[in-house]
């Protein structure tokens, strides 16, 4: 971690702490970026297969942030994020067959097939979406953080202990919801993290053309008077350990904070996007350094995992998207009456009362 | 231009046609194409189509009647015409008809002649509403007229355009009464039939047949059954023949209460309260509980529950504007509530089941009922118990009758109550017991307001 | 039952406090609704009585409010936003329209969304057009939310208690011009339920539909029309979303003739979509046409005569009903 600015995002040499997180919990992580690399590969698969519809924005290449932040958590620790969203519920802990049921539309989906791709809830691991609108999910980061310090404060009569994470990508940064929420944030003294996700394009805008300061987006939250701190977003060990040193000290303070985090996402904005706003050179450029196979390096250099080792580990990975894949076409697709559910909770009209959906059933 | 429509021929052999069905009515607008009519030849029934845009002015053969085929069978107003006007001039297409037309004995509603034709329509003050040749009535107005008989082409519209309103109708109703009161009830009787059968020629013929003072005949009728009354008639046969009823009787000196409720609603009549004996009577059975707690209780087969609240149902009649009927309403906890409590609260579930009606939870959870006729004048009866409660009151009126009272014989009030029991959970003379009891509090009520 | 005369401001201040003593999670946000004790006095005392941490002020940011809020919802609590008026709601038009309303949808039942936002709407007087917005039919075409305005204080309380308690986020549209009336509310605690209109005066010849502040207009209007000899029947409808078409329908098929009164504009309006239900529900029962009067189609003005013109007046009502009832 380094609380300096960085002039731009520029790929970092893979070079990795030999101390710091135990070879177990390195192991883990690599699992859980190996998950979701090849959920994301999948759902470009069921994509292309026209088993998904609508919007698909796929998390190749940002795996380390999802999966780092996650571990500087605690698990009642809410998190939200916008529409790039399947890596977060995955780290969080979410089971793919949920995720991937939802995208094909079908009862067995984390929102019962009523959010779609972009629309990851989970209750159970404190994921609140998930949202489609840029920048509308940081307000809502914002009003987490207050009702986690409400509840702890107000209602149970203690001191505030939870910490939000309100991710966003640097698209949102001009958004005017945004700027608000860390107003409020800063004004309330929210403990919230607002995390930048910048891999560097607002869709197709470079952030150069579309954000002034864009060079140097840490000097934003200076104006809110946050702490910020820039983080190499494509080494998960940097991640959590820069990650873990700003979730403490918002945990012990109370107070809200803004990450720059450097990272790339190596597929288009969304399925349909042909990439023609930045170079092959670039994008072979940040190939060099795939987050997973960073820390699968450091692991056979450093940590004595083996060849055959990790190649268990993906084939086991494999195996459970295919299964949570195989699951997610055997779920139903949902009965006509759940057009009509969920619109209140309470009976009203022709819409009936909730049910909540098959994983929080369990 | 008037168009005439002749019997056409559909086959190479017909020579006459048969109307099975006209599929439109004077008054209609046609466009080329469309089918008017089915017609039977000699080999088939075949459609009748027709070949120009227009208004139908006149249909002048019945359905049912075989005509020659070339024969005028109706005619067509164009647009520029009064579809009202056509078919009426003399010489003109109207007399075709009437030499061509096999008349039959059941023509009841053959074209009358011109002459009888004409003579309402220099009556009518403006010509009936068209527009484009259709009648414009409002929906409520057509409703009315269908309702009583009222023809739409004899009302004068008075609405925009011409349109026929509901004040149209009810003046021609108010108008065809009037006709029909001044018609002596003698000269109902010989009404030609054929007059009936052409009732669109005269006011009084648009009124029903059936005269004002006959209108309280009873008619047989089909009510369709409603939920409730559904509801009603299963649980009350369910308890009428399951649950073995028993009556019990008491008369009960209702001068005390009567005087005190006096009092009382003197007091509040400022707060717009008024308490009514039924009030009283809820508090007096829920009270009473205490003593009597099997009277507050439901009979579950293999045993018997004692209810931990006591909750006073009250049969409420329904309207028959609102199909009628009786619900319970339930007035809850009521031996802990003040009268005025009570008082308001039957009042709320009076209205509100009258109108809106109750929701489940109001009509539900009740552990004693009473139902109460005694504002019908009704000095005694019994009730069918109302499960799974355990007894149910039968309250009648406080008559006045001769009474002793210390040794003398004075004018008081008395009212009867019957109390009907579930045998399985209250023997006779808990029953007696009870109302005893029951006896106490009313007849000495100011133990009801400490 | 004792009664009391209460202000409606004072009727919105007691349902609140009474709900926040009731339940620890229910707290006010929004712009001077604490140190100020509330842009129109609206929260006088709550601050005192809740401290700055369950009453709390919040700079100029709407959306970031709103959003803000419909988060604290997210997680289980029970926010009030006040909009000082509803025509600020507009820059919060994302959280309050796409999220609020859509979060049980969205998330399949798992994250619900208990909140009121509630403020003035509706013209005040001489605010002119950005602050004289009638939000009701542009958000009541909204799915997922409901939608009160209250005419009396009893309502104002009773109603506000409802959405307070309602777990499905509310729009509670007050009106600035009748915070000051006053009206007899119980001393005992009360509700008064969503979706159960009133008639606020009962009649045989025409049916006049309304919300809210023009309800006043109509009541006026009715008791012009009587002494014409027609007697209207006023409904008040209370709740636009729950909608009690019953009683509407009950109403007309017994006079025949019906008038919607909407302060809003008249496209794609709630009047429109009362007028669209009574003729479905009512058709064979309908002498003419239903009839609508809302505010004219132009822009709030500014100008006193031009706003009183604009507005739904009674002068228009009668106007309607005499037309209706074709005793124009």
């Amino acid at each position: 971690m380094t609380t300096s600015s960085k002039p731009d995002i520029t790929p970092q040499s893979a070079s990795l702490k030999a101390k710091g997180p135990s070879t177990d919990l390195l192991k883990q992580w690599l699992r859980d970026m190996l998950l979701i690399r090849e959920f994301e590969v999948r759902t470009m698969q069921a994509y292309q297969n026209k088993k998904i519809g609508g919007f698909c924005h796929v998390y190749i290449g940002q795996e380390a942030v999802a999966v780092g932040c996650t571990a500087a958590l605690e698990p009642n620790d809410p998190v939200v994020t916008a529409y790039r969203d399947h890596g977060h519920a995955l780290a969080r802990g979410m089971d793919p067959k949920y995720g991937m049921a939802e995208m094909f539309g079908r009862i067995g989906g984390c929102a019962k097939g009523k959010g779609g791709s972009m629309h990851f809830f989970d209750k159970e691991h404190h994921m609140y979406g998930g949202h489609g609108i840029v920048g509308a999910q940081t307000p809502l980061g914002a009003g987490l953080a207050f009702a986690t310090k409400y509840e702890d404060e107000i209602i149970n009569g203690g001191v505030s202990n939870r910490v939000t994470l309100s991710f966003l990508g640097d698209g949102a940064l001009n958004q005017g919801s945004f700027h608000e929420a860390q107003n409020l944030a800063g004004v309330l003294d929210l403990p919230v993290i607002f995390v930048c996700e910048n891999n560097g394009y607002s869709m197709g805008t470079a952030i150069s053309r579309g954000t002034t300061m864009g060079h140097d987006i840490t000097s934003k939250a200076a104006g809110y008077g946050f702490d910020s701190a820039v983080i190499e977003g494509m080494d998960v060990i940097e991640v959590y350990e820069g990650m873990k040193a700003v979730v403490d000290k918002c945990r012990e303070t109370s107070r809200p904070a803004f990450v720059d985090m450097r990272t790339y996402r190596f597929k288009g904005h969304s399925m349909s996007d042909p990439r023609k706003y930045r170079t092959k050179e670039e994008e072979q450029q940040y190939a060099q350094d795939d987050p997973i196979d960073k820390l699968a390096n450091e692991l056979m250099n450093n940590r004595g995992l083996s060849r055959d080792e990790y190649d268990v580990m993906a084939k086991e990975v494999k195996k459970q998207i295919r299964e949570a894949t195989k699951w997610a076409e055997a779920s139903p697709i949902p009965d006509i009456e759940e057009l009509y559910r969920d619109v209140y909770v309470e009976k009203f009209g022709p819409y009936s009362g909730t049910s909540l959906p098959a994983m929080l059933e369990d | 231009m008037s168009i005439e429509i002749t019997m056409p021929r559909l086959s190479d052999t017909m020579e006459t046609g048969t109307i099975i069905k006209w599929e439109i009515a004077e008054g209609d607008v046609v466009s080329a194409g469309d089918v008017i009519a089915d017609v039977e030849t000699d080999k088939a029934t075949m459609e009748l189509q027709v070949f120009d845009d227009g208004t139908v002015a006149r249909i002048l053969v019945p359905e049912g009647q075989t005509t020659d085929v070339g024969t005028i069978i109706a005619i067509l107003a164009e647009d520029d015409e009064d579809s009202t006007k056509v078919g009426t001039e003399s010489g003109g297409a109207s007399s075709a008809p009437e030499s061509q037309t096999k008349a039959t004995s059941s023509d009841t509603t053959s074209a009358p002649p011109a002459s009888e034709l004409e003579a309402p329509v220099p009556t009518r003050e403006a010509p009936a509403p068209r527009s484009n040749g259709k009648m414009k009535v409002s929906p409520v107005a057509r409703h009315l007229a269908d309702e009583h008989s009222v023809d739409l082409r004899h009302v004068e519209g008075t609405g925009p355009g011409g349109r026929i309103i509901k004040r149209d109708i009810l003046k021609a109703i108010d108008a065809g009464a009037e006709t029909q009161a001044a018609v002596p009830p003698s000269s109902i009787t010989p009404i030609e039939p054929v007059s009936v059968a052409t009732p669109v020629k005269s006011r009084t013929a648009a009124m029903p047949l059936v005269p004002a003072s006959m209108g309280s005949m009873l008619q047989e009728q089909i009510i369709p059954v409603s939920n409730i009354r559904q509801i009603i008639a299963k649980r009350l046969i369910e308890s009428k023949t399951t649950v073995p009823h028993y009556q019990v009787t008491c008369a009960f000196d209702m001068d005390p209460l009567l005087e005190m409720r006096q009092q009382l609603n003197e007091q509040l009549v400022a707060q717009q309260v008024k308490l009514s004996v039924n009030d009283f009577l809820v508090k007096c059975c829920a009270v009473a509980m205490y003593e009597h707690p099997f009277f507050n209780a439901s009979w579950e087969g293999e045993q018997i529950r004692i209810h931990g609240e006591i909750n006073i149902g009250i049969a409420i009649s329904l309207p028959p504007e609102k199909g009628g009927g009786l619900v319970v309403g339930v007035i809850r906890h009521a031996d802990q509530k003040s009268l005025r409590a009570i008082s308001s609260e039957t009042r709320y579930l009076a209205e509100k089941a009258r109108g809106k009606g109750l929701s489940l939870e109001e009509m539900s959870g009740s552990t004693f009922t009473i139902s109460n006729l005694g504002m019908f004048g009704v000095e005694h009866f019994t009730a069918i118990i109302n499960p799974p409660n355990s007894a149910i009151l039968a309250v009648g009126a406080a008559i006045q009758k001769p009474v002793v009272k210390q040794g003398e014989l004075v004018v008081g009030r008395e009212m009867s109550a019957t109390l009907s029991s579930d045998h399985r959970v209250i023997d006779g003379a808990m029953a007696a017991q009870y109302l005893a009891s029951l006896r106490q509090y009313i007849e000495n009520p100011a133990s009801l307001l400490v | 039952m004792t009664t009391r005369t209460i202000e409606f401001r004072e009727a919105l201040r007691e349902a609140m406090s009474e709900e926040m003593r009731e339940d620890l999670r229910v707290f006010l946000i929004g712009e001077e609704v604490a140190q100020y004790n509330g842009a129109y006095k609206v929260s006088r005392g709550m601050l005192d009585e809740f401290g700055p941490k369950r009453v709390i002020d919040t700079p100029i940011s709407e959306s970031g409010f709103a959003g803000m809020s419909i988060g604290a919802a997210m997680m289980g609590l029970r926010p009030i936003v006040e909009f000082m008026s509803w025509s600020f709601s507009l820059v919060a038009a994302d959280p309050i329209l796409n999220n609020a309303p859509k979060m049980l949808y969205m998330s399949g039942g798992q994250f619900g969304c208990p909140i009121v936002f509630r403020g003035n709407d509706g013209a005040g007087g001489q605010l002119g057009s950005t602050h004289s917005w009638c939000v009701e039919s542009m958000f009541a075409n909204v799915p997922g939310l409901k939608m009160a305005i209250p005419f009396t204080p009893y309502d104002a309380k009773g109603l506000l208690k409802t959405a307070i308690r309602d777990d499905d986020p509310v729009f509670f549209l007050e009106s600035e011009r009748l915070l000051s009336i006053e009206g007899e509310v119980p001393e005992e605690s009360y509700t008064v339920p969503f979706g159960q209109a009133l008639i606020r005066r009962p009649g045989t010849d025409c049916t006049i539909v309304s919300f809210g502040r023009p309800l006043y207009f109509c009541l006026e209007a009715a008791k012009t029309l009587a002494q014409e000899g027609i007697e209207c029947e006023v409904i008040d409808g209370r709740t636009i979303k729950p909608l009690d078409i019953d009683t509407i329908v009950a109403s007309v098929r017994k006079t025949n003739y019906c008038v919607v009164v909407d302060q809003s504009w008249s496209f794609a309006s709630v009047g429109s979509e009362i007028a669209s239900q009574v003729h479905q529900h009512c058709f064979d029962d309908l002498d003419n046409h239903v009839m609508r009067v809302h505010n004219d189609d132009v822009p709030a003005p500014y100008a006193y005569n031009l706003e009183q013109e604009m507005l739904p007046n009674a002068r228009k009502i009668c106007e309607a009903v005499r037309a209706v009832t074709y005793n124009a």
